[in-house]
């Protein structure tokens, strides 16, 4: 349990600042950090405020327990004494929706871990229940993949007198008063000593599809989600090098403030196949590419810590990124519909590709995942965003501005772009299912051929600017789709 | 051991201290020797099982091959070849030139790239004028110069070869377990092809820039041993065969760790004397081998998922390998080179070993094929097996490739010294347990004549059980037996030899289950069963033959006055058997471990274990107490430890006469 936490006192005297100088009666944001459990011990880097929703409304509001109860005048009740029955309303829907996209956006170590409020201390009495199902909600909006932690923060700054006050409020089925429980909050030197762990992770996977198979799987979003799940389970019985030395006690590093990490995986081992299984399969996927990973670590915690921090970051990214491709399947109108076309091949393509049962398909598919970037943040830290093969930088310094409510990076070349786009269609058309299945993961054989061709250092994290390869494959990529599915088309009808 | 200088300056050392293993018949014995020994020294030898035909000296040079390479650990290496020929037809040089001929091509068939430099050792017994180890003549010949044989006259036998070789060298040891999924067309026939090919994929990836060699100390988990190593796929490969990219990702730390000896790991004061076996006295590294999923020379590229489906039906199969290998290695040599030269060499040869049985069967079920290591009392380095565990260890087919492996190592064929519970074990689990007394999950004291004070037959000649066995007594498991159970105390301890000498795995039974078999073979009626009654020798003998199918001898005596007279008896059954004997009769159940017997003077002693013991297992107590001792038939105040007014059996249980 956490007993006391700490915060980054310039980022949090920024925010006080901001608070007081604004004027507003209330205000609900994210807070952002790390809970230690090892160190029963919390981390508060930053305080972020949840914008206005998409109607341009706050996110909460006082309202007065005299007047109406559902007499919706935000920041009306702008009076300088409060009613003793004012009480919190807070779009705890809005505010959970917020915490989702805030906790994409955070790297390894660092993690939504409660709310900050904004209020009086009379409202803020009257509205324990209110806050508490809000943190309930960022909980589950923003779930860490460790388990073990069942609170989370809940930040009171008042206004008359100034005071910061912290509690800890615990996740239990039901919410009662006791929930909430007071825990010691100072500030300190916090971001500035942050330790920052580097690693790459590669991944070259073979997930055979088989007739026996559960029906659920086959969905191609599915099948890979099952996939990506194996991959945690097997990073997480990794061992792990740290600047080239084998991690062996838990020792802490205090010396550099930069580290960087490798993952070894059991050799030769193919977990993503059953044990003497000899079965039919009607296709392979494919599932490979790197994913750049960052984790934070404070300097008193463990490095084990890091480990377990990275991992989950790395494994988080997958996953965010497969629930970005869903989300973005799901908001598609089904646009590719050719009137008058036979209607069973028609429900085959309607799909889109997350979705399209593979079951049933006799042709190639593939999916792109966004590309990680990393923005610079706080004091040399960075936060991740992912750029889909069809947008371009920009999209980055919209989401840092709305979600992180902070300043866009001016400079394009600051947001670094370590991963490059896949390149899909070149693989695509010359490999055929034997291809694949013949060669386990990376074969040395054709893999030199490439690798003599780019002699590409070290994946260092270095400013590059976009180029403009990334676009042309992406305009590429949507010809070749037209032209297959008009030639498909053509041929179906 | 005087050393003279001969007339072509060479002298060959000898290590091991059987070096004819072939009894009176012609034949061919492959000499073996390490490249990390001086030259010319033999460790051991194998018996060349495979010829062409009825013709006992010409091997069959593809089969032996295979076998000596799964079996012999990479660090050792065929150096010579022994023939015993009893025709006397043809001239000595003749057979030395067959015997230099015959290690020439078997060393052509299993080392590739064979040193030519290499002084090839060939050996000849006639068996018309010796027999003997001293009668072996020996000649020399370079691998590439098949013209000139010279004759060597020094012969050196190392007085301490555990030493020779245990101090200088170490084991490297490796575990893998490899998991290959095969795709293979539903009309196809040939998955075999396709399994050749997955497992040639399998040999190119031991050496990927990406495969990461853990290594370390084997018994150093805890803090204070030196740090792990780590060896990259990279820099196993000389230089030039190094893509241009590998460089880039070296770090200086990197290229001093390519410096290290195998001595890395261990303290010089280790003294490996006495030796008493691998797991205690030698030297050993642990290599781990993974997959690093975080080099890659490529630049990294966001994930991509493509979905490629079967263009005809097609099926997946998934072969499970269980490689475990043991090497020879000097503790100068680098790590690298140790990984390089004989570690993935010797994984690879297993791999292959493997998957030539795993391939008849591809489609059917597999077989459970698990690596095996021995070292047999009396051999100097480790042999490796393959046991296919889907059958149990009596099965006939296992029995006799066991006794095929007994006749090549020249091994006696009436103990079992190849089993599974005769393996070294290695495996760290079991190496935090530690200890003899718990090794075999027992509690029970162990060989507890052991250090006990001599009989005072002055003169005598003492011969004892051989091997080891477990103290059963009265009171054990909390179970009152005290005045009736000494005999069944003593069956218990007879079963726990043979259970200890791996002649069976069935557990040391329990009074009521020795009634239980008594009542099975209707000697006993079942009322017998939960009874107190006493047993006898001839009981024992029908409990031994029902649960261990063991055969006795036994000897009746009138008078306990005439057990002396049956001494020389006695003593030939502990050199020939070594069981231990159950003396049974009028009164009490002894246990007879062994007899001290002078025959001039016809004094003698007993080595008695008593049943009778009611204490704890304490071991001074037990000594102190006289519970196991020498017993005179007649002490030093003239008492009779042999009543003569009674009558005595002697239960003597046979060796069997199994592998």
């Amino acid at each position: 349990m956490v007993k006391a936490v700490v915060g980054d006192e310039t980022q949090l005297k920024l925010t006080e600042n901001r608070l007081t100088r604004s004027a507003i009666p209330s205000e609900v944001g994210l807070v952002i950090g790390k809970l230690s459990s090892k160190l029963d011990k919390g981390f508060v880097y930053d305080l972020v405020p949840t914008p206005t929703n998409d109607d341009g409304e706050p996110p909460c509001s006082i309202i007065d327990g005299v007047g109406v109860g559902n007499g919706k005048k935000k920041g009306s009740s702008r009076a300088k004494s409060q009613p003793e029955s004012s009480t919190l309303f807070i779009d705890n829907d809005w505010v959970s929706e917020h915490a989702r996209q805030v906790s994409r956006m955070l790297l390894g170590g660092m993690k939504v871990v409660g709310i900050y409020i904004w209020v009086n201390e009379t409202s803020f009495k009257n509205s324990a229940i209110t806050l508490c199902q809000t943190v309930k909600g960022v909980a589950e909006a923003a779930s860490l993949v460790e388990t073990d932690w069942n609170e989370r923060l809940l930040i009171h700054i008042s206004y008359s007198p100034l005071r910061w006050t912290c509690r800890n409020c615990s996740l239990a089925a039901n919410i009662t008063s006791n929930s909430l429980r007071p825990c010691d909050f100072k500030m300190g030197k916090v971001l500035g000593s942050l330790h920052t762990f580097r690693c790459m992770y590669n991944f070259d996977v073979r997930l055979p599809l088989g007739h026996e198979d559960g029906q659920h799987i086959r969905r191609f979003a599915d099948i890979l989600r099952h996939g990506i799940t194996i991959q945690a389970k097997e990073l997480r019985s990794s061992k792990a090098l740290i600047d080239g030395k084998l991690v062996i006690e838990d020792e802490q590093h205090a010396s550099y403030d930069f580290h960087e990490v490798e993952f070894l995986l059991p050799f030769l081992q193919d977990k993503y196949v059953e044990a003497c299984s000899q079965k039919e399969v009607f296709g392979v996927v494919l599932f490979s590419g790197s994913v750049c990973s960052l984790a934070y670590l404070n300097s008193k915690e463990p490095v084990s810590q890091a480990l377990a921090d990275i991992k989950e970051d790395i494994i988080m990214s997958l996953l965010s990124r497969l629930e970005m491709l869903c989300d973005e399947a799901d908001r598609e109108p089904e646009s590719i519909t050719d009137g008058g076309e036979d209607s069973s091949s028609q429900k085959s393509i309607d799909k889109p590709v997350p979705h399209l049962n593979l079951g049933a398909q006799r042709k190639q598919y593939n999916i792109s995942f966004p590309r990680r970037v990393f923005v610079p943040w706080l004091e040399g830290t960075y936060i991740c965003d992912y750029i889909q093969p069809s947008e371009t930088v920009e999209v980055v310094k919209d989401h840092c501005v709305e979600l992180m409510s902070m300043e866009a990076p001016t400079d394009a070349s600051e947001i670094l772009e370590p991963e490059s786009e896949a390149p899909a269609l070149i693989t695509s058309t010359t490999k055929s299912f034997w291809d694949i299945a013949a060669h386990d993961s990376s074969a040395a054989k054709w893999d030199n051929s490439v690798s003599k061709k780019s002699r590409g250092s070290r994946n260092r994290i270095s400013a590059k600017s976009a180029d403009l390869n990334p676009m042309l494959a992406v305009l590429v990529v949507v010809l070749s789709i037209v032209v297959g599915l008009v030639l498909f088309l053509i041929r179906a009808a | 051991m005087g050393k003279e200088i001969t007339e072509n300056g060479v002298e060959i050392r000898i290590l091991c201290r059987r070096l004819v293993i072939l009894k009176k018949e012609s034949g061919i014995q492959w000499l073996i020797g390490s490249p990390f020994l001086p030259s010319l020294t033999i460790v051991s030898t194998l018996r060349c099982l495979h010829t062409l035909g009825s013709e006992s000296l010409s091997p069959d040079l593809p089969k032996e091959s295979d076998d000596l390479r799964s079996l012999l650990p990479k660090g050792f290496e065929v150096i010579g070849a022994l023939i015993t020929d009893d025709r006397n037809v043809l001239k000595i040089e003749k057979i030395v030139g067959n015997a230099i001929s015959a290690v020439r091509n078997l060393r052509k068939s299993l080392y590739s790239n064979d040193n030519d430099n290499q002084v090839l050792i060939g050996a000849v017994i006639d068996l018309k004028n010796g027999v003997g180890e001293r009668d072996v003549r020996f000649f020399t010949s370079r691998a590439r110069n098949s013209g000139s044989v010279e004759k060597v006259s020094t012969i050196v036998y190392e007085d301490q070869p555990e030493k020779f070789v245990w101090d200088k060298g170490c084991i490297v040891r490796c575990e893998l377990p490899i998991r290959l999924p095969l795709y293979y067309p539903l009309n196809t026939e040939d998955v075999e092809g396709i399994y050749t090919q997955a497992i040639t994929d399998v040999e190119c990836k031991f050496r990927d820039p990406q495969v990461t060699y853990l290594i370390e100390a084997h018994n150093s988990h805890s803090t204070g041993g030196p740090q792990p190593i780590v060896l990259h796929g990279m820099e196993l490969n000389p230089p030039e065969e190094l893509p241009e990219n590998a460089f880039s990702i070296e770090t200086a730390r990197e290229s001093t760790v390519k410096s290290l000896a195998c001595s890395y790991f261990f303290s010089e004061t280790k003294d490996t004397m006495p030796f008493t076996s691998v797991e205690e006295n030698a030297d050993k590294i642990l290599v781990n081998i993974m997959f690093n999923r975080s080099r890659n020379s490529l630049k990294p590229v966001a994930p991509i998922a493509e979905y490629y489906p079967a263009t005809e039906g097609a099926k997946l199969l998934v072969v499970d390998h269980k490689l475990e290998v043991l090497c020879y290695a000097a503790k100068e040599l680098l790590l690298m080179d140790a990984v390089s030269k004989l570690l993935i060499p010797a994984l690879i040869d297993q791999l292959h070993s493997l998957k030539n049985k795993i391939s008849p069967s591809l489609l059917a079920e597999h077989p459970k094929l698990q690596p095996y290591h021995f070292m047999p009392s009396g051999f100097l380095h480790p042999i490796t097996v393959l046991y296919e565990l889907s059958y149990g260890e009596t099965e006939m087919k296992q029995v006799e490739a066991r006794r095929s492996l007994h006749l090549r190592l020249g091994l006696p064929f009436d103990r079992p010294l190849l089993r599974v519970a005769n393996a070294i074990s290695l495996s760290r689990t079991k190496d935090n347990t530690g200890g003899n007394s718990t090794q075999k999950g027992s509690s029970l004291l162990k060989d507890v004549h052991h250090g006990i004070p001599s009989s005072g037959v002055s003169g005598g000649f003492v011969s004892l059980v051989q091997g080891s066995y477990e103290y059963y007594h009265y009171l054990q498991d909390g179970f009152d037996d005290s005045g009736w159970g000494c005999a069944y105390r003593s069956l218990q301890t007879i079963i726990s030899w043979f259970r200890l000498q791996h002649y069976t795995s069935v557990h040391v039974p329990s009074h009521r289950e020795i009634q239980q078999s008594l009542v099975e073979i209707g000697d006993k009626d079942p009322s017998f069963i939960g009874s107190r009654e006493w047993i006898g020798a001839i009981e024992l003998s029908f409990v031994l033959d029902k649960l261990l199918g063991v055969s006795c001898k036994v000897i009746n005596v009138r008078s306990g006055a005439e057990l002396p007279e049956k001494c020389r008896e006695l003593a030939l059954h502990f050199e020939n058997q070594g069981t231990p004997i159950m003396i049974g009769g009028g009164v009490l159940a002894y246990t007879l471990l062994g007899v001290d017997y002078n025959e001039a003077s016809g004094d003698c002693a007993f080595l008695i274990l008593d049943p009778h013991y009611t204490g704890n297992d304490d071991l001074k107590k037990i000594v102190n107490g006289g519970w196991c001792g020498w017993k005179k038939a007649v002490d030093s105040k003239g008492k009779h430890f042999f009543l003569h007014d009674k009558f005595y059996n002697l239960l003597l249980p046979q060796r069997p006469n199994i592998v």
